[in-house]
């Protein structure tokens, strides 16, 4: 890593897509916000450009006039206000992630804006830990809601669950096929069609590629969701059919993202972390990803990749 | 039969006021043509050197700052002027007084209170008091004296709230009077009250009233334990009331943390809330998570906010700080 001791250098270096990790009930706009005033802060500490000078030509104009090279007070810090500010540094998601969800969240910096929206037009699947609780069910299908049924449970067990998940999955796979965008009786599709999955053509609508059940400890389970135009509150109604068809009643408590494309957790920077010198770093380990894998941002077939 | 009357008679005027009009501007013609000496295109052996370029009202101060002295040495004061254009009625008080004649009393006066480094942050948070009258200033500061404050207390008053000379001594007598008699205070209670945080008293009043209802009736503190409180964090008064009732619903509610635990550590309530949240979580996970002095295994409540996460892990995690931060990416 290069040491930065120009702002000018540091500010031209900070293009590109970033890996944060984002904490629960914080939203993405927040996180947005605490990482451009970071930047804008510490880019404000290093050393700047030197003042500029003002040249003054004075003296009456039937006379032969003097001219003077005088400090521009106009060009203060202190005056004409701090050298970055927020409206400097573009910022941009490249898939939102609800309220309450926490997990990775890939975020663009000034010229890393484009990347985020080839990557969002690219649809790179996610996965998801989605925690949930039976025996309680809420309005709002999640922890905060209101508490509108109860219903014993004892009778789940890991295989009844693993049993209406594979379902869930299999019925999702007709989806998909209606959403590639190919013609379902042509040959081209099923060429396609048997050498994998198909990526979806638009992000209407949410389809779910692989679940299953990770954590069974009654009443609390966990599930892995790998998926594609999913959102927060898409998830939490999966965990409530799940409660429903198991004939009982879930709630959802968690929503973790472990992995977008080819970010996964280990990448992912902390809050305490969102400082510039990590976000360099982090800005080049991105680079490296998307170098290594070039169907991350422009896909060449319909054919889920990642 | 009314109305067409009327139109007319409007009708009528205008005409009447055009011609008026058109009569005066032809006058004016001829008077000026009358004068006119000077091709436009001749060359001129006057100075000229008064008459500028039109320059309309600016948006911010650094317009005016290479040609106002004024401006320039509150510059040299390290007075932050783009924060203080923030505030358009402010900055057009700022640009009507002269540094000679209006400021330079102030700032000497001040200077007895501030240090000379922080003088230009006093300033900056507080610029309208140079436009308070010296008199003025020196009957709060001796209203201060009056009260039995210390020169050193008064010097600390100052110089942490700029805002305290703004108000008339009937404002922070009354003030002053209120905390007193809210908390049930005695006069060196008050002085070690004012000089610990004398931004408390110049604070929202309604802000003060709602944060004591907070902690007095929502999170269940006895009058003694809430004056020790506003002795020792006043902070606390300062807090929004709902991230504050937050921590503690956390502490004491989810982590059991008992009202007198609380009151041997105080400061526990500063500490936002993630940070305790993750910090107990990840002792909980450890099997640590034991905050009753009794009991074996004891791990202190300043091990929630105290220190950095390497010194926590390291003390009270007993592990690696990467075990902490993989933890955390876990939540």
């Amino acid at each position: 890593m290069v040491q930065i001791r120009n702002a000018a250098v540091a500010y031209k270096t900070l293009n590109g897509l970033i890996c944060v990790y984002k904490p629960s009930c914080v939203s993405v706009r927040q996180v947005q916000h605490i990482i451009v005033t970071h930047l804008c802060r510490e880019l404000n500490d290093l050393p700047g450009r030197p003042l500029e000078k003002r040249v003054e030509i004075v003296g009456p104009t039937n006379a032969p006039m003097e001219v003077k090279l005088v400090p521009n007070y106009a060009d203060d810090p202190l005056v004409c206000g701090p050298r970055y500010i927020h409206e400097d540094i573009r910022c941009s998601w490249a898939t939102h992630l609800g309220l309450f969800s926490s997990g990775v969240l890939l975020l663009g910096i000034n010229d890393g804006t484009k990347l985020t929206y080839l990557l969002n037009t690219a649809r790179p699947t996610r996965a998801f830990k989605v925690h949930g609780q039976f025996g309680k069910g809420t309005d709002t299908y999640f922890w905060n809601g209101k508490t509108v049924e109860r219903a014993s449970f004892g009778h789940v067990t890991r295989a009844k669950i693993d049993r209406v998940v594979a379902h869930i999955q299999a019925a999702h796979q007709k989806t998909m096929y209606e959403l590639s965008g190919l013609h379902m009786d042509s040959q081209t599709t099923y060429d396609i069609a048997s050498e994998g999955l198909l990526r979806p053509a638009n992000s209407k609508l949410p389809v779910i590629y692989g679940i299953k059940c990770v954590h069974f400890d009654p009443p609390n389970f966990t599930l892995e969701i790998q998926s594609v135009n999913e959102y927060d509150k898409y998830l939490w109604t999966l965990v409530h059919d799940l409660g429903v068809q198991l004939k009982t009643v879930a709630h959802c408590t968690a929503v973790q993202c472990i992995r977008q494309g080819k970010f996964t957790l280990p990448l992912a920077l902390l809050r305490k972390h969102w400082q510039m010198e990590h976000l360099l770093n982090n800005m080049d380990q991105c680079r490296q990803i998307l170098e290594d894998n070039e169907n991350l941002l422009r896909p060449k077939s319909a054919q889920l990749t990642i | 039969m009314n109305l067409s009357y009327t139109l007319r008679r409007y009708f009528i005027f205008n005409i009447k006021s055009k011609f008026n009009r058109s009569l005066s501007d032809a006058q004016n013609f001829l008077e000026v043509k009358g004068k006119q000496q000077e091709n436009p295109l001749d060359s001129i052996r006057k100075d000229m050197s008064e008459i500028t370029p039109y320059f309309p009202e600016s948006f911010n101060l650094s317009a005016y700052i290479n040609s106002s002295q004024s401006l320039q040495n509150l510059l040299h004061l390290n007075i932050n002027l783009s924060k203080i254009e923030k505030q358009p009625h402010i900055a057009e008080k700022i640009l009507k007084l002269d540094f000679n004649n209006d400021m330079k009393d102030h700032i000497l006066f001040l200077k007895d209170y501030v240090d000379m480094e922080n003088i230009g942050l006093f300033i900056t948070k507080n610029p309208l008091i140079l436009c308070q009258s010296i008199e003025d200033l020196q009957v709060r500061l001796n209203y201060l004296e009056s009260k039995h404050f210390s020169a050193d207390q008064i010097k600390q008053i100052i110089s942490r709230n700029p805002f305290w000379l703004m108000f008339s001594t009937l404002r922070i007598d009354k003030r002053l009077g209120y905390f007193q008699q809210k908390f049930n205070l005695v006069g060196k209670e008050i002085r070690q009250l004012v000089t610990r945080q004398p931004k408390i008293i110049t604070y929202n009043l309604h802000h003060i009233n709602t944060n004591s209802f907070v902690i007095k009736e929502e999170m269940g503190f006895n009058d003694d334990e809430i004056k020790f409180l506003i002795l020792n964090i006043p902070k606390l008064w300062m807090l929004h009331q709902k991230s504050l009732l937050e921590r503690f619903n956390y502490l004491h509610n989810v982590i059991k943390i008992q009202h007198d635990a609380i009151m041997t550590h105080p400061k526990v309530l500063l500490c936002r809330n993630f940070r305790i949240k993750q910090r107990h979580l990840f002792l909980k996970s450890l099997g640590r998570a034991q905050y009753e002095s009794i009991k074996e295994n004891y791990v202190p409540i300043t091990a929630l906010y105290e220190g950095t996460d390497v010194e926590f892990c390291r003390n009270y995690g007993k592990c690696h700080i990467d075990n902490f931060n993989m933890f955390l990416k876990t939540l």
